[in-house]
């Protein structure tokens, strides 16, 4: 893979149709056929994920303008949630974004609205057209539940937080995961740090809400040390890298992150920021970023499709992609992850 | 003989004859609750007309060629067309009549466990025409050689209550259908990956278990077929421990290998406990029977995974937990027998391995297994094969995808469930 960012950044600063954007998307998902990706390749795809979206953003304000909605009312953040929220997007993120914007003045306050519910439609629409499917748990800035101004963000975080059942928690840790893709990133800055205030008024008892959610994802490894495999259909014989590795790593990351109240979203930026806050061991640190190095890597492995215009997954790694050296580098990053999962547990159960 | 003795054993054979036939409710619930909701009628139906097939045709000749005393080693020969005395006669511990119902009631099991390899697309004329066949030329065959004192019968070959007799041989007429059916459409895919098609009732599967599990009582500890000092019950003790440990053993390996606790590989788990249980049951001691459990709920998952591998289809597991859990069962009396029981109590054969018996007794056991199952497989085999030439065996990719209670019988077992699902 060889690629510069620079003429990416040009190329897709002067695509001016959604349609010319959905081209240089799938010029770049061609470009990148190598799948044996660095972590250093991985975050600068990541840069040009960025890049799609500002312009898919920029793109759809001018549609706006053209039909007449006007410029922005008010100032926004476009968040991203997830994968995007992490800069850990694949070759086949899907969409998991919303909008923050400023309160506006009540006589203004159903316009403001409406711009932005038609600013979201369009760049759905557009990020479509660029490749990215729609998100299928409904965390979109279409849904108005993740589309709203920053008071009825404070709002509803505050109903999350005060009646932790499993979907407010859901939500509280998709919340997390948020970075300004779009705009000068005050407004989700400001919402993160209430949040924080509210974790560290309700801990320890948010924390358990919060690690209860999360550990339903089995890491892939038996009690004989071996793969656990995908038993049935044409993936069989597959690993489900995504449910059994990656998303354990991240949800463990996470939660101590959350605890300590870092604004980073990276995960192995997190690993970092944690290491030098003390918050764990440095010896652990360097495990965890090794294994999560790794597992990231194998995730980008996977294989993906193109399917009505947009790429997609189902996250599973085919067995036969795997040497035996890197089958054994899997096991011992999953017994890593497993010890990660084992030290949040303690950790959270020993703050009670 | 005195009335008392020759009346509390026919009660109690009569008690197990009834236990074993009420297995066949247990059978209709396993199979349903494993198959899909579109063959639901069709599947408890035809257990229900093929037991009375294998009525007629056991009373007609099946019972002749086990027993009938005008045979030789291979064969038995006589009482065609049973014409019994209405009570028992001198010397008898129990009636015939009571005798050719129990007998019956296993004939029937196993042509039951044939099934699985048919489900869910065998024709239903194939299913007629192979219950006359199965319960005449080979059930009979293996009954013979090993109960009817046939040649492994002179072997001492130790097999209680039937894991060859009833359960291998059902197996192997099984797998010898449901090669020569092919897999169920939408099983395999086309890179040989299997898909999981589930059965539509957990809840019916499980409690069809429990129902066997109970029959089973009368299986194996039927199987005394006196009363005597009350044996039955240490028979019963066994049986109980082989199918707790089976279940268990599946569950943990199903969990530890794949990450589920799968209940249909429980299920079987138990099931296979039972099966494997059946011939050494009054043989072993009560730790080898859970011993012998746990191995056969272990074997169990192995093999359901090992036929898949084979991209053989065996929709009911019947050739996992009545072939393979069978074999183990028989083998395992020729490990764990005891003196005391083998040759005090029983004075059937010798001891296994492990009581010093040596190889003798496993070596007769492993032979019994190996010849009686590839008779099995070859008669059944052959029997199929010509039916599937002269009138086919499968039913038309169109009926097997509507489902065979509309298409072989013209009404749905859920008539309103799959309307819904249609429209």
């Amino acid at each position: 893979m060889n690629f510069s960012l620079d003429e990416f950044n040009k190329k897709i600063s002067n695509a001016e149709s959604f349609k010319q954007l959905g081209e240089e998307r799938d010029k770049f998902n061609e470009m990148i056929q190598d799948l044996h990706t660095s972590i250093e390749q991985i975050k600068e795809i990541n840069q040009i994920h960025d890049l799609f979206i500002q312009r898919t953003i920029t793109l759809s304000e001018t549609t706006l303008r053209g039909r007449g909605f006007g410029p922005p009312p008010v100032s926004y953040d476009f968040i991203l949630f997830g994968s995007g929220g992490r800069q850990e997007q694949t070759l086949w993120s899907d969409q998991d974004n919303g909008i923050v914007y400023e309160n506006p003045n009540n006589e203004h306050k159903e316009k403001v609205k409406s711009y932005f519910k038609e600013l979201a439609i369009t760049i759905e629409h557009g990020l479509e057209r660029a490749g990215y499917p729609p998100c299928e748990g409904n965390v979109i800035s279409t849904n108005p539940l993740w589309n709203k101004p920053l008071d009825d963000w404070y709002f509803k975080m505050n109903e999350w937080f005060e009646d932790p059942h499993w979907e407010h928690v859901r939500y509280l840790l998709i919340l997390a995961d948020s970075r300004s893709v779009y705009g000068q990133g005050i407004l989700i800055n400001k919402i993160k740090t209430r949040y924080f205030s509210e974790v560290a008024s309700l801990s320890p008892r948010i924390l358990e809400k919060m690690l209860h959610n999360t550990l339903r994802h089995k890491i892939l490894l038996g009690v004989f040390g071996h793969l656990i495999k995908e038993q049935y259909g044409e993936e069989a014989g597959g690993l489900d890298i995504k449910y059994g590795a990656y998303i354990p790593m991240v949800n463990g990351i996470r939660l101590l992150s959350i605890e300590a109240g870092l604004f980073e979203t990276s995960t192995l930026e997190r690993i970092h920021k944690l290491k030098l806050m003390n918050l764990i061991p440095e010896r652990y640190a360097a495990e965890y970023e090794k294994a999560f190095s790794n597992i990231f890597k194998l995730r980008y492995r996977t294989l993906y499709k193109k399917e009505n215009g947009m790429y997609t997954s189902n996250g599973i790694l085919k067995a036969k992609q795997l040497t035996k050296e890197q089958r054994e580098e899997l096991k011992s990053s999953l017994k890593i992850a497993n010890k990660l999962q084992k030290y949040i547990k303690k950790k959270i159960d020993s703050s009670r | 003989m005195d009335l008392t003795t020759i009346g509390l054993n026919s009660i109690w054979l009569m008690l197990a004859t009834i236990l074993v036939i009420f297995m066949q409710g247990g059978f209709i619930l396993l199979e349903a609750g494993s198959t899909r909701m579109k063959n639901a009628g069709h599947v408890a139906g035809k257990t229900i007309f093929t037991f009375g097939i294998a009525t007629l045709v056991f009373w007609a000749v099946g019972y002749g060629l086990i027993y009938g005393g005008d045979g030789n080693a291979f064969i038995g020969w006589g009482d065609f067309f049973l014409n019994p005395n209405p009570e028992a006669v001198d010397g008898d511990a129990y009636p015939q009549t009571i005798d050719f119902m129990f007998q019956l009631a296993f004939a029937g099991i196993a042509l039951t466990i044939a099934w699985g390899g048919f489900a869910e697309r065998g024709k239903l004329a194939a299913y007629l025409i192979f219950s006359v066949l199965f319960i005449a030329l080979v059930y009979p065959v293996v009954a013979h050689w090993i109960w009817g004192g046939g040649w492994l019968s002179e072997h001492g070959k130790q097999d209680f209550a039937g894991s060859t007799v009833v359960h291998l041989t059902g197996a192997m007429a099984a797998l010898a259908a449901t090669i020569l059916l092919k897999p169920r459409i939408g099983k395999f895919n086309k890179d040989g990956s299997a898909n999981e098609i589930h059965g539509h009732n957990q809840v019916f599967t499980a409690l069809g278990v429990l129902i066997l599990w109970v029959g089973w009582f009368g299986f194996n500890a039927g199987s005394t077929l006196e009363v005597g000092k009350a044996f039955f019950g240490y028979v019963a003790l066994n049986t109980q421990l082989a199918a707790g440990a089976g279940a268990i053993a599946a569950l943990l390996i199903a969990w530890a290998i794949t990450g589920k606790a799968d209940v249909p590989t429980m299920l079987n788990g138990a099931l296979a406990g039972l099966v494997a249980i059946t011939a050494s049951c009054a043989f072993v001691d009560p730790w080898a029977a859970v011993v012998i459990g746990i191995i056969a709920g272990l074997l169990v998952f192995g093999s359901m995974k090992f036929f898949e591998k084979l991209k053989i289809d065996d929709p009911i597991f019947a050739l996992s937990v009545h072939g393979v859990a069978g074999v183990w069962g028989t083998i395992s009396t020729g490990l764990f027998a005891t003196e005391t029981l083998a040759v005090q109590t029983l004075d059937w054969g010798k001891p296994g391995l492990f009581y010093g018996g040596g190889f003798e007794q496993l070596g007769v056991q492993v032979m019994g297994v190996v010849t009686s199952g590839l008779f099995a497989f070859v008669a059944s085999f052959i029997i199929l094969a010509i039916m599937k030439a002269v009138m086919g065996l499968r039913v038309t990719e169109e009926q097997e995808i509507i489902g065979l209670d509309l298409s072989e019988h013209g009404s749905y077992g859920y008539p309103e469930q799959i309307k819904q699902t249609n429209n």
